[in-house]
């Protein structure tokens, strides 16, 4: 099963999405159509984007999100606990066995914050873990955390630690940190 | 040579010839080769354009089912350019569904009995446990952007829009990602991180 003339994947990765103006994505079904090779390609894009929202659904990733990212969440009717803490502030929280995620809002004064990475702190002798450049919206000064949900589900009670740093050309600066004792639901 | 080496030998074009010469004597090995090698092309159509996985299957019958009845009955005047084809009855049937003038019942009520003789093959499956380990090797603006981007099927302008950077900045990150997540899980739709 080969091809003389493949679809390169950045093509493909575009007919998906919509991207293609309309003439190139018609040329690009008329190829697909008559072509098993480069329909087995799309077919592997389709399985990685359908598994990928398997993952965010079924709880397998820790993710630093974007305001409207966990309003899509909602829509897609996954039913999520939300912790706001502030800086300096702790929190009690826990995960149940009918809630698909945690959200811990994080604020934050983040105006003029180039690049910010999180430090999550698990204690009990594991090291810490550094999550560079994550999202963040400066407007609403705040930064969404969703901890693994699977995971989080199979935690005794622990307490977590998570620091934001901000990075610049002048350097880091420690700008929030947060406590989160978590309970078993 | 067996039946199925010998069919597999032919292309698609070959494959209709022979459903459409055999005519109301079904070639039931030949129609169900054709069957099984266009469902897959059908269902990514239906999956691109309509975005709801059963919608797709009903597609894939619905046209499918059509093409080998007008195979059949010598109503494909070029069999072999049967893609083209099945192409343009994807179109059409694209644009019905989305006008809600075809409703599943109406497709078992034509097709029934023939509906179940046919098989597609089952989507490929990727392994859950090998995809989270892949997503988490990722950085975090790459995972950001893989997660925005499949969760929804999310232009590149949308993420951008989300993530407060340029759609371009996303193509280029979304690329980068890509890359490594088909490495990671073995890609190419042949890899062992795949399976049907």
């Amino acid at each position: 099963m080969t091809c003389a003339n493949p679809i390169d994947f950045d093509s493909l990765v575009a007919y998906w999405l919509g991207e293609l103006p309309e003439a190139r994505e018609a040329t690009l079904e008329e190829h697909l159509f008559g072509c098993a090779h480069c329909s087995r390609e799309l077919e592997g894009l389709a399985a990685l984007a359908s598994g990928v929202r398997a993952a965010v659904q079924q709880g397998r990733v820790s993710l630093v999100v974007p305001g409207p990212f966990v309003q899509a969440l909602r829509e897609a009717g996954l039913h999520l606990r939300e912790y706001e803490v502030d800086s300096g502030g702790s929190v009690n929280c826990t995960i149940r066995a009918d809630d698909d995620a945690v959200v811990s809002h994080l604020r934050a004064p983040l105006s003029g914050v180039q690049r910010l990475d999180v430090v999550q702190m698990r204690g009990g002798g594991e090291p810490d873990v550094r999550l560079a450049d994550v999202p963040f919206d400066a407007q609403t000064g705040e930064v969404l955390v969703i901890p693994s949900p699977a995971w989080l589900k199979t935690m005794p009670a622990f307490t977590m630690r998570m620091r934001l740093i901000a990075v610049g050309e002048a350097g880091e600066s420690e700008i929030g940190e947060y406590t989160f004792l978590h309970a078993p639901g | 040579m067996g039946q199925a080496s010998c069919l597999d030998a032919l292309d698609d074009g070959a494959l209709a010839r022979r459903v459409a010469e055999a005519g109301h004597a079904p070639d039931s090995p030949a129609e169900a080769e054709l069957y099984r090698r266009l469902a897959p092309r059908v269902r990514l159509y239906g999956l691109r354009h309509l975005r709801d996985r059963q919608a797709a299957a009903d597609l894939v019958q619905q046209v499918l089912l059509m093409t080998l009845e007008r195979l059949r009955a010598g109503k494909v005047r070029e069999p072999e350019k049967i893609a083209s084809f099945v192409l343009g009855s994807c179109r059409m049937s694209v644009l019905e569904m989305r006008r809600g003038t075809r409703r599943r019942e109406a497709l078992l009520e034509t097709w029934g009995d023939m509906a179940e003789t046919f098989e597609a093959p089952e989507p490929l499956m990727l392994d859950p446990d090998r995809l989270a380990g892949c997503l988490d090797a990722l950085s975090e603006r790459e995972r950001s952007v893989v997660v925005l981007t499949f969760f929804a099927d999310k232009q590149a302008d949308e993420v951008g829009a989300a993530l407060a950077i340029s759609g371009g900045n996303v193509r280029v990150i979304r690329h980068r990602a890509l890359a490594r997540l088909r490495g990671c899980m073995g890609a190419n739709g042949s890899g062992s991180g795949i399976e049907r």
